[in-house]
């Protein structure tokens, strides 16, 4: 091959590691603008949204209260909020009476789970597992980076200070059916097997639970926030096996007959 | 090396002038029924250089170029189509190289495009013009001096006695 043939290679060659390096950059700085998409929403403001959804979530489904779900559902989170080093939330835990296999996090760090899923996990620890990863996306503040994704900072303030109920309806649709990225999922995923270590609860659980729901074959994409978007969860519930405990961890068993309290469902 | 004698635009019959333009307006055509599966527009352009590289030097150098010049970009949009298959079909991350590869892509194709634009315009004009690289090989492999040039084998068709 001629020289100046090769020097054109070389040319065209370096044109497309600029080309790629160029790409590479523009995905970072763009990578970077959604991380701070959350802060143009103060944690207040976050708490005004959450108490609208709040009553919107009540008048639509029943609440379980005062019996011994209820309380074993307190209980597993009283242990997990007592773990956490510190947060800027009141977190509110509530029971809902559905078949549904879900929970969601609404703005405010209130988080809501179905009678389905705590039916379905095997024990107490499992559902706590699903709780701290519900945690995870209210400390990082997923939810509101969702929300601002989807709608407009204004649109976020409108319903804050009184908007349209429609809009606060859709939002409130986006909030329990749409689910996070995948780059969230695996934030929550890492803060709930902290957080459940911390709490003296098996880190393991959380791969427990996604194992049981692959068992069960359930339709991901439609009914679980939780899951995410991709319908494998392998790497998923092999990170949760890999998690390496500290030498002196144990877990401590929570004190309750978990048959009993799924009776009382 | 020796190297048959450039022709000049009046000395190119307007068909040839249009028979090499075709080669890279025909990608354009080729590219959009092939998406999303990026190889319609490589199949389309070996059939066309096969077709049409005996016509004349000035056709056969921009067939050659339009066809080498396509497999990469080809084979950058092919790893990108099957990289997002993967990811949604498998457990692989969508991560920021993935995106980059499809930025990446997306611009070696708008490149592609503008040039080819220029050349198709040239052609039509009968001027050469030459790509990075590619321009040079396919100048080589349309005008060399080939032995077979100046010594051609008899006639094929010959009468049966």
């Amino acid at each position: 091959m001629r020289s100046s043939t090769l020097r054109d290679l070389f040319i065209l060659l370096a044109i497309g590691a600029v080309l790629f390096a160029g790409g590479y950059y523009l995905v970072k700085q763009i990578g970077k603008s959604d991380i701070d998409l959350s802060y143009e929403v103060s944690i207040k403001q976050e708490e005004q949204l959450g108490d609208l959804f709040k009553d919107m979530i009540e008048n639509k489904y029943t609440t379980i209260k005062d019996n011994k779900a209820d309380s074993a559902l307190q209980q597993i989170t009283q242990r997990l909020i007592k773990a956490l080093d510190s947060t800027k939330y009141r977190y509110e835990f509530t029971l809902l009476r559905s078949e549904e296999i879900n929970a969601f996090t609404i703005p405010g760090a209130n988080i809501y789970m179905f009678s389905g899923l705590m039916q379905l996990a095997e024990t107490p620890e499992e559902v706590a597992a699903v709780l701290a990863h519900e945690i995870g996306h209210a400390e990082k503040r997923h939810v509101v980076s969702k929300l601002m994704k989807e709608l407009s900072i204004t649109a976020i303030l409108g319903v804050i200070s009184g908007g349209d109920p429609s809009v606060l309806t859709q939002v409130l649709k986006e909030i329990i059916r749409t689910s996070f990225d995948r780059k969230q999922e695996e934030e929550a995923d890492v803060f709930a097997l902290e957080l459940l270590e911390k709490a003296g609860i098996a880190p393991k659980s959380l791969g427990r639970f996604f194992e049981r729901l692959n068992e069960k074959d359930l339709d991901y994409n439609k009914n679980l926030e939780i899951l995410m978007t991709h319908p494998h969860n392998d790497k998923r519930i092999e990170q949760s096996r890999r998690y390496k405990t500290k030498n002196d961890f144990k877990a401590i068993p929570f004190d309750m007959d978990w048959k009993k309290v799924q009776d009382s469902l | 090396m020796e190297f048959h004698p450039l022709p000049q635009p009046e000395e190119i019959a307007e068909r040839e002038k249009e028979d090499a333009m075709g080669a890279y307006l025909m990608m354009f055509a080729a590219v959009a029924v092939g998406l999303p599966l990026p190889i319609i527009n490589l199949i389309a352009a070996i059939i066309y250089y096969y077709v049409n590289r005996k016509k004349s030097r000035f056709i056969h150098f921009h067939c050659l170029q339009s066809l080498l010049s396509q497999i990469p970009t080809t084979i950058i949009n092919w790893i990108v189509v099957i990289w997002a298959v993967r990811i949604f079909f498998t457990d692989l991350t969508l991560n920021e190289t993935f995106w980059a590869a499809v930025i990446f892509a997306g611009a070696s194709t708008f490149l592609y495009f503008i040039v080819s634009i220029i050349a198709a315009y040239k052609a039509r004009q009968g001027k050469m013009y030459y790509f990075l690289f590619f321009g040079k090989i396919a100048y080589e492999a349309a005008y060399r001096v080939k032995p077979e040039d100046e010594n051609p084998t008899g006639p094929v068709n010959k009468p049966p006695f």
